[in-house]
């Protein structure tokens, strides 16, 4: 596909506009957030403790979302907080997408005893509930962020081995390739010039569709005390923290809840429009 | 088809042995020794190692594998010194409220997505169908834990017409349920219209039109048979998600399922017991997928059965 024509299909996608503005906006906030956070995400003001959200009636420095129990300011931690989520997600997704690439790749294009024992580790895999097992392993291990990073790694590789797999072995017999082993290329290089090109696109979609889940995954787990540590303000743990006062002060989980649910659209718009984009024919 | 059965059948007690040696290995993760954890905070290394002659941890791994399943194969999923009942008796008295859970919100799933996937799919590009895309949407990406959390606020907080917690009938399950059933609900939606629309275009469908079949019949007989096959494995690959999902939920609504005793075992740090309902989890989860092949054997005439 020819660079205009890609500049054409993703000005023509309104999932991908719409997800492409969104998440470029969360990023920028994630990352300027130390800098334009209206105050110190962490400071403890038990003066101030659940107070309303003034909303804009005193500009910036009122707490434009409220205080939370401790009497720190939601909107600054919701801010901060986007660099957690965003973090972990980019981290999880990038890392599952090579390491999954890498072992599918092998195992399609090596196949045999290779090919078994992963094909078969991923079955195992799978017929673990990921989240159940994330629950699992973060207990006995204790909460972490990089523990946490780890789990959810581990958790997610399958889906790329087993796509890269089936597209590798679909590519490994074309003539191409025959012809790349007649001219003597190595099956290192073949893999890495000739199959991975081909495969990038499928990959690169999943991976767009990844972020959302992978947002969600870690919330649910921060909320249950296995992610995230506190007093790191991550959304999963201030929803936590808000679940006493749902009835007396809802706005210290509506907040984040609210934040969650539009970093995740963002994230889902994106992953539409990237589909749409790459792969116009699978609607799916 | 019954060679075909045995086949999966052998496959499904593979890959429980490779989750039980998974669950297994999950327990040599544990900071410290196991017998320590059992013992009291004063007890001396000597009496530690006793403790772990006892209890065979000084046996090689593959020998205390070897005692661990075949204790599984005799219902022995170990025992829980925190609430002094084995751990299969804890963990299949709660089973019951897990299932019950999860069969009511995969009900209110299908009972939202299948009307709503197949109207979508049919009249494509009308108000219904855009209500449908959004719905699908906003499904898959609010958190379950914050819709649980509105829906306690709006329904049994404000309003007051059900209670926020508890066990029990239809005005306990309910707002679980439907928390938990939304992402399931909105992924068949989606599929169902994607499916719907695809079948719509086939040449076989337009000959049924030709034949004077009427619209009504061509949906319900032809097109909905073929566009709802691929529904039937999702749900069966999203019953881990769901399940996973139940393990959240419940701990939101203090249901009193598996979901609840795997937050109280963290929290007591058996993780003898965590161990064994990871185990038994996944065997559920596993066995669903047995039943749905076996389905999509009697739904699908087409099924290959190599």
């Amino acid at each position: 596909m020819s660079k205009k024509e890609l500049w054409r299909r993703m000005r023509k996608s309104n999932f991908f506009i719409i997800g492409a503005v969104l998440v470029i906006g969360i990023i920028i906030i994630a990352l300027l957030s130390p800098w334009i956070a209206p105050h110190d995400p962490v400071k403890l003001d038990l003066a101030n403790r659940l107070k309303a959200p003034d909303g804009l009636l005193k500009g910036w420095k009122g707490n434009i979302l409220g205080t939370d129990p401790l009497g720190q300011d939601i909107l600054s931690r919701l801010m901060v907080g986007s660099r957690v989520s965003l973090k972990i997600s980019f981290l999880v997704v990038i890392s599952t997408a090579i390491i999954g690439t890498a072992l599918g790749i092998i195992s399609g294009y090596f196949g045999g005893l290779i090919d078994t024992i992963i094909m078969r580790t991923s079955d195992i895999q799978v017929s673990i509930p990921p989240i159940v097992l994330a629950i699992a392993v973060m207990a006995v291990l204790g909460n972490s962020t990089t523990n946490l990073i780890l789990v959810l790694i581990f958790t997610r590789w399958v889906q790329y081995a087993r796509i890269v797999r089936s597209n590798v072995m679909m590519i490994r017999n074309m003539e191409y390739i025959h012809a790349s082993v007649v001219l003597g290329s190595s099956k290192l290089r073949i893999m890495f010039t000739q199959i991975l090109p081909n495969v990038l696109t499928q990959l690169i979609i999943v991976m767009s569709q990844e972020f959302g889940r992978t947002i969600l995954t870690e919330s649910s787990l921060s909320f249950l005390g296995l992610g995230v540590p506190a007093p790191a303000p991550s959304w999963g743990v201030m929803i936590a923290d808000g679940r006493e006062y749902l009835a007396t002060a809802s706005w210290v989980i509506i907040a984040p809840g609210v934040a969650l649910m539009i970093a995740v659209l963002a994230f889902n718009f994106l992953g539409d429009g990237v589909r749409d984009v790459l792969d116009p024919k699978n609607k799916n | 088809m019954f060679r075909f059965i045995l086949k999966r059948l052998s496959y499904t007690i593979f890959v429980l042995l490779g989750v039980s040696i998974l669950t297994f290995l999950l327990l040599q993760l544990t900071p410290g020794s196991p017998a320590r954890l059992m013992l009291s905070d004063g007890a001396t290394e000597a009496q530690v190692k006793e403790k772990e002659i006892e209890m065979g941890l000084d046996k090689p791994i593959v020998v205390q594998y070897a005692k661990y399943i075949s204790g599984v194969f005799q219902g022995d999923l170990g025992y829980s010194l925190f609430y002094n009942m084995p751990n299969s008796t804890l963990i299949f008295q709660r089973l019951p409220a897990t299932g019950y859970l999860t069969i009511v919100a995969l009900i209110i799933a299908l009972i939202i997505a299948i009307p709503l996937g197949i109207i979508a799919g049919v009249k494509r590009g009308s108000g219904i169908d855009f209500t449908a895309m959004v719905f699908a949407l906003l499904g898959q990406s609010i958190s379950g834990v914050v819709l649980g959390l509105v829906f306690i606020l709006v329904f049994a907080v404000k309003l007051g017409w059900l209670p926020a917690m508890g066990y029990g009938g239809l005005s306990f399950v309910i707002m679980p349920a439907t928390a938990l059933a939304m992402q399931m609900a909105a992924l068949i939606t989606r599929m169902l219209r994607s499916g719907m629309v695809d079948v719509l275009q086939e040449d076989y469908i337009i000959a049924t039109y030709a034949k004077g079949i009427s619209r009504q019949s061509i949906i319900t007989k032809y097109a909905l048979r073929n566009a709802i096959l691929p529904v039937i494995t999702v749900i069966g690959l999203q019953v881990g998600t769901f399940l996973g999902g139940a393990v959240v939920t419940e701990q939101i609504f203090g249901w009193p399922g598996i979901g609840t005793l795997t937050v109280q075992a963290i929290g007591l740090r058996d993780f003898s017991l965590v161990q064994s309902i990871l185990l038994v989890i996944s065997a559920c989860f596993v066995l669903v997928n047995l039943l749905v092949d076996i389905i999509y054997t009697v739904v699908d005439p087409r099924m290959d059965f190599n």
